[in-house]
C-alpha cells in the first residue's frame, strides 16, 4: 500500500517536472487573483460559493431617517436614491429593465455623499450571533440535565455531557478558582465561561466550510477585551485603585513616572487581549489562504503540470496548518479567559494580609 | 516613489525574520526551562504549564505588535 502511494508519489512528480513548459491559458491574471484580504474582511452577504450567496440586511441612517431594506440588491433597486459604490465610479448606472446587481456593496447616496451610519447585519455579526445563540442552547441544555439531577446525584449520561462538564469545570477549577482566589471565584466564572465558549465557537466556524471567523475582525475582539476591561475596572478594591495611582512604599518622586506608566498599563493589557486574539485567527487563515495561493503561484511561474503536482505537497501542508489552527482555536480561547481571569484576580485580589510584606520588600530594594 | 515602495516589502520581510527570530528564541526558552522545571519537579507540571502559557502569552503579544507593523509595510 506504502509503495504504491510512493509509486504514485513519484510519478506525480516526474510527470510536473518533465512538462514544465506548459503555460496556464488564462494568465490574464485579474479575475483569477485570490485576495486574501477580502477573504478576511466583513461582508453584507453570506457566500455558499458555488450554491447560493446570500444577501444581509441593511440598515442606513442617511439624511430621511433610518432606513431598512432585506437586502444590498433591494436597496439599490429601490427609489431611496442610494447606489453602490461602483457605479458612482463608473458613471454607469441602467434602470428598468433588470435588477442592477450590487458590485462593492457599499452604498452611497446618488451624488456622491456617503450615509451619515451604516449599522446593517454584516456575515461576521450573523456567525457571532449564530455562536451566542449557540452558547446559550448549550448552556439552557446543560442547565436542564444537572437540574433534573443527572451528574448531580448521578454520573453524567452521554458524550455531549461528559465533554462539556469536563471543560466547565477546568474553567471554574483551573482557571477562576486558581487566579482569582476562593473567595469571589463563584462571581466571575459566569463571564469566563462565557466568554471561552464563545470565543472557542467563533473560532471554530472559520475552520467548517463556508464559515467566516468573526474574530478575525479586530471589531470583535475589541468589544469582547473592552467586556474584560470594564469588569476589571468596576470590581477593583480600595487596594487596586492605590496601587494603581499612588503605588505604596514607592518614594515619592518615584511615583511621577510610575503612576503614568500603572495608568497605561490600564490600557495596554485589553489592548494586547484583543491584538493577540485578532491577529493569531487573522494569521492563520492567512496562512492557509497563502499556501493554498502557492499552487497558483507555482503553476503561474513553472506551467500547469507543476501546479498540480505541487498541490500534493501544499495540500498536506495545508492540513497540518489545518490541524495547528484547530488546535490555536481552543488555545486562543484558553488564553483570553486565562489572561481575563488573571486580570479580574488582580483587581479583586485583598492586600490585607500580605500587604506589610510587600512595603518591606519594596523598602529594602 | 516606485523603488521606495519596493524597499517597503523587502522591510516588511526582514522585520518579520527578526521578529521570529527573537519570538522563537524566546518562547524556546521558556520551554526550555519548563521542561526542565517539570522533570525536576513533575508534581508540580500544573502550575508549570500555567505559568509557561501565560509568559508565551505575554510574548506572543510583543510579537504581533511588530507582525502589525510588518503587515502594514508589506500592504502600503
Amino acid at each position: 500500500m506504502s509503495r504504491l502511494a510512493r509509486f504514485l508519489f513519484l510519478l506525480v512528480l516526474f510527470t510536473t517536472l518533465s512538462t514544465d513548459s506548459v503555460r496556464a491559458a488564462e494568465s490574464d491574471g485579474e479575475d483569477n487573483t485570490i485576495d486574501i484580504l477580502d477573504k478576511l474582511s466583513n461582508h453584507y452577504y453570506l457566500d455558499f460559493k458555488p450554491f447560493a450567496k446570500v444577501e444581509l440586511p441593511r440598515i442606513l441612517l442617511t439624511d430621511s431617517g433610518v432606513l431598512f431594506f432585506s437586502s444590498t440588491t433591494s436597496a439599490i433597486n429601490s427609489d431611496s436614491g442610494l447606489i453602490d459604490l461602483h457605479y458612482l465610479d463608473n458613471e454607469v448606472r441602467f434602470k428598468g429593465n433588470g435588477l442592477i446587481e450590487p458590485v462593492t456593496y457599499k452604498l452611497v447616496h446618488a451624488d456622491g455623499r456617503h450615509v451619515k451610519m451604516d449599522l446593517s447585519v454584516s456575515s461576521h455579526l450573523v456567525w457571532m450571533w449564530v455562536a451566542g445563540f449557540l452558547t446559550i442552547f448549550l448552556f439552557a441544555r446543560l442547565n436542564k440535565r444537572y437540574r433534573a439531577g443527572i451528574g448531580r446525584t448521578s454520573e453524567p449520561k452521554g458524550s455531549f455531557q461528559n465533554i462539556f462538564e469536563s471543560l466547565v469545570i477546568f474553567i471554574r477549577d483551573d482557571i477562576a478558582l486558581a487566579n482569582i482566589g476562593k473567595d469571589k471565584y463563584m462571581k466571575f466564572t459566569p463571564y469566563l465561561l462565557s466568554v471561552f465558549f464563545l470565543i472557542l465557537f467563533m473560532n471554530l466556524f472559520g475552520l467548517a466550510p463556508w464559515g467566516v471567523t468573526p474574530t478575525a475582525d479586530v471589531s470583535v475582539t475589541v468589544v469582547l477585551a473592552l467586556c474584560t476591561f470594564f469588569i476589571t475596572q468596576f470590581n477593583g478594591t480600595k487596594d487596586y485603585w492605590k496601587h494603581v495611582l499612588a503605588m505604596p512604599g514607592v518614594p515619592k518622586f518615584m511615583l511621577v513616572i510610575i503612576t503614568p506608566v500603572e495608568i497605561l498599563g490600564l490600557f495596554t493589557k485589553p489592548f494586547a487581549l484583543c491584538v493577540r486574539l485578532f491577529a493569531n485567527m487573522a494569521a492563520g487563515k492567512m496562512l492557509i489562504y497563502s499556501i493554498i495561493g502557492l499552487i497558483f503561484l507555482f503553476a503561474d511561474m513553472f506551467g500547469t503540470y507543476v501546479g498540480l503536482g505541487s498541490s500534493v505537497i501544499w495540500i498536506s501542508f495545508n492540513l497540518f496548518i489545518y490541524a495547528l489552527k484547530l488546535f490555536a482555536a481552543f488555545l486562543q480561547a484558553y488564553i483570553f479567559t486565562m489572561f481575563s481571569a488573571l486580570f479580574i484576580g488582580m483587581a479583586v485580589e485583598d492586600h490585607s494580609h500580605h500587604g506589610e510584606a510587600a512595603h518591606v520588600i519594596h523598602e529594602s530594594h | 516613489m516606485e523603488e521606495l515602495a519596493n524597499f517597503a516589502h523587502l522591510a516588511a520581510g526582514i522585520g518579520a525574520a527578526i521578529t521570529l527570530l527573537g519570538a522563537g528564541f524566546g518562547i524556546g526558552m521558556i520551554g526550555k526551562s519548563a521542561m526542565d522545571a517539570t522533570a525536576r519537579q513533575p508534581e508540580a507540571s500544573g502550575d508549570i504549564r500555567t505559568s509557561m502559557i501565560i509568559s508565551a502569552g505575554l510574548i506572543e503579544g510583543a510579537t504581533f505588535f511588530a507582525l502589525a507593523i510588518c503587515i502594514i509595510l508589506a500592504f502600503k
